[in-house]
């Protein structure tokens, strides 16, 4: 750790805090603090989005993947984005007509049960809590690297910046955060990609021939297969990818920081152009690093790869661009576990607490002290559990919040917009039955149980052949809502002319 | 007479359609209209047939062509050729399904524009104008 990456650091960290401090003087309702009250423009939101989207393990994981495994390190990014469709056209804007802070309040806006809403809480805060162990888990493992510190005070250090922003500063902070992140992480990709492409002579065939040569994988390199041998298995992966994204609770949040449906909408075109952009040009980071810092070095520094951008950095900009580029890693970690805290805080304390608990009677400041407590309370949870997670396998981690977002939100947010017969059973049935089935698919699977000693988590035979059960478990979901139904036979035509006319016309918010 | 957000200011039939008020107990003193009359109507029912008419294809095309991707490229060696000096088609369908997200997203800007005159002028009919969005 060197003069130069300390000063980048303390900038950073000191302008985040200046932020927070501004948005807590602006923080004084509940509103303000889930939704910043609702006051982003589409660009705003849009890039809070892509910061949301682009965490260290986009920006790290994906270029190191790329330099180590070609094209199959790629292949995730093109479900990533994908996915967008799904969230622009299905559940962007009748989630900002229907709801108010989290993916429970649209559910209920057509079911009002507290089944229900506990139902969408639980996933919610499943989902959460995997990705948040996932982040955490990643974030110590590279700021150890990156500054030299032990893994504990490094998930420390994350942590309590996390729970400042939060706790005082609330979604106004924490998107601001998130957008002054998106828009270094933006700088310092394309300052890479620069001199990545200037080390090709600004020539893509010149860059792919090289490429060919360039790694331990020759040819193969460019084409699939070097990563993912199973086809079943791949194609599992990629559908929980491309379905999951409009499942996020932390990306779903988002729709409620801007004022109508059309913002939303906006915000989505934004994200999508920004996280696009992104991805091609880790391409050339991945390209970079493989042929400029080489296969050796990465592994011998982190064997996921994970350190491949920073190294690329050191390589072609030196000290200072590699301090700039660690800096940045930095910011990126801290703002997404930033939202993350923040959802977990409002499943817990806006539909558990206020909603269940205090049936929707909760005063302003009650509830601004639970969203509070909620925030320290998931900090905490979630510091705790990272320092005892720290040798589970961050990639299985986020596929795994991606997989049970998929099975056991999509499946109900579908189904309340578009099918008149669904009912309370129904929904219950749909989360619980995507979500159980994908976490008990998950615990017999390769990834858990493996009959070689220390490869995963048990040894054992895996139940189940497939690493992630997507392909089973969202299906599943959509069969448990539809069965649920079928046998509650419970309808509320009138409930549901009522949803349909909201959701697509963003009319009649206030009720 | 336009009814108030908050639904306090309701007298009687407020536009030629003539909106039914009636109390929905649940929500405590908030007044709703018909919401059933409002789906039935033709703007509305327009603006639905308008709205599956993009979405439902669109959703099919981007769905099926990325299924589509990862099944040929898991299975078979089909993308594994070369286009152009050393470039494998692969990279060429991947930036291609790229491309579709950015074109279908542009589009679909365009088209929900169309679909936000529609959404208004069928709320309009009932006597609903949208105003600051109160929480």
């Amino acid at each position: 750790m060197n003069a130069t990456v300390i000063i980048i650091f303390l900038v950073i960290v000191a302008m985040t805090l200046v932020i927070t401090y501004f948005a807590a003087k602006r923080t004084n309702s509940a509103s303000d603090f889930y939704t910043a009250g609702g006051g982003l423009t589409g660009w705003q939101n849009g890039m809070a989005i892509a910061g949301d989207y682009l965490s260290a393990a986009s920006f790290l994981g994906i270029a190191g993947a790329i330099a180590l495994f070609g094209f199959d390190g790629f292949l995730f990014s093109i479900g990533y984005l994908v996915a967008y469709l799904v969230v622009l056209f299905v559940v962007a804007e009748p989630l900002r007509n229907l709801g108010k802070y989290t993916l429970a309040d649209m559910i209920n806006a057509r079911f009002n049960a507290k089944k229900v809403r506990g139902a969408a809480a639980l996933s919610s805060i499943t989902i959460v809590i995997f990705y948040m162990i996932a982040q955490l888990v990643g974030a110590g493992a590279l700021i150890q690297l990156l500054f030299g510190i032990d893994y504990i005070w490094a998930v420390l250090l994350v942590g309590i910046m996390m729970t400042i922003y939060v706790l005082f500063g609330g979604m106004t902070a924490t998107s601001w955060v998130q957008i002054i992140k998106a828009v270094l992480l933006m700088l310092g990709t394309v300052i890479l990609s620069f001199l990545v492409l200037k080390n090709f002579n600004f020539n893509i065939m010149e860059m792919f021939t090289q490429m060919k040569t360039a790694t331990p994988h020759g040819e193969a390199y460019l084409k699939p297969g070097v990563k993912y041998e199973i086809p079943l298995d791949t194609i599992s992966l990629m559908l929980a990818l491309v379905l999951g994204t409009a499942g996020l609770p932390h990306i779903l949040m988002r729709f409620f920081t801007v004022r109508d449906a059309k913002t939303a909408r906006s915000s989505v075109m934004w994200a999508t152009w920004i996280v696009g952009i992104f991805y091609v040009m880790t391409i050339f980071l991945g390209f970079g690093a493989a042929a400029f810092v080489g296969a050796d070095l990465i592994t011998s520094t982190n064997p996921a790869g994970n350190m491949a951008a920073p190294l690329l950095a050191q390589a072609l900009g030196g000290d200072v661009l590699m301090s700039f580029i660690s800096a940045v890693a930095f910011a990126t970690i801290l703002a997404v576990v930033a939202g993350l805290v923040l959802t977990g805080a409002s499943a817990f304390a806006h539909d558990i607490y206020g909603q269940i608990i205090k049936k929707g009677k909760a005063t302003e400041r009650q509830q601004m002290l639970a969203a509070r407590y909620a925030s320290v309370g998931v900090s905490v949870f979630s510091i705790l559990l990272a320092i005892f997670a720290q040798s589970l396998n961050v990639a299985f981690l986020v596929s795994l919040a991606f997989c049970i977002a998929a099975s056991a939100n999509l499946p109900v947010i579908v189904y309340t917009i578009f099918w008149k017969k669904f009912n309370t059973a129904g929904a219950v049935s749909a989360i619980l039955t995507g979500l159980i089935s994908a976490l008990v698919l998950v615990s017999v699977s390769p990834s858990v149980l493996s009959p070689e000693v220390g490869a995963a988590i048990f040894t054992g035979t895996p139940l189940f052949p497939l690493t992630n059960p997507a392909i089973i478990s969202i299906p599943l979901g959509f069969i448990g809502g539809f069965v649920g139904t079928l046998v509650s036979r419970e309808i509320d035509a009138k409930k549901f002319a009522e949803v349909k006319v909201r959701a697509n016309t963003g009319g009649f918010k206030q009720l | 007479m336009a009814k108030s957000i908050t639904g306090e200011v309701l007298q009687g039939p407020v536009t030629k359609e003539g909106i039914e008020v009636k109390p929905v107990d649940t929500r405590g003193a908030l007044e709703v209209p018909d919401f059933e009359k409002i789906e039935r109507s033709e703007g509305f029912k327009n603006l639905m047939r308008k709205k599956k008419l993009f979405l439902i294809p669109a959703t099919a095309l981007f769905l099926g062509l990325y299924l589509a991707f990862n099944i040929v490229i898991s299975y078979t060696n089909w993308l594994d050729a070369p286009i152009v000096g050393d470039i494998p088609w692969v990279w060429v369908f991947a930036f291609g399904l790229f491309a579709m997200t950015w074109i279908l997203v542009t589009v679909y800007m365009k088209q929900a524009a169309q679909f936000d005159k529609m959404a208004e002028e069928t709320l309009g009919e009932f006597g609903y104008e949208e105003k600051e969005d109160i929480r």
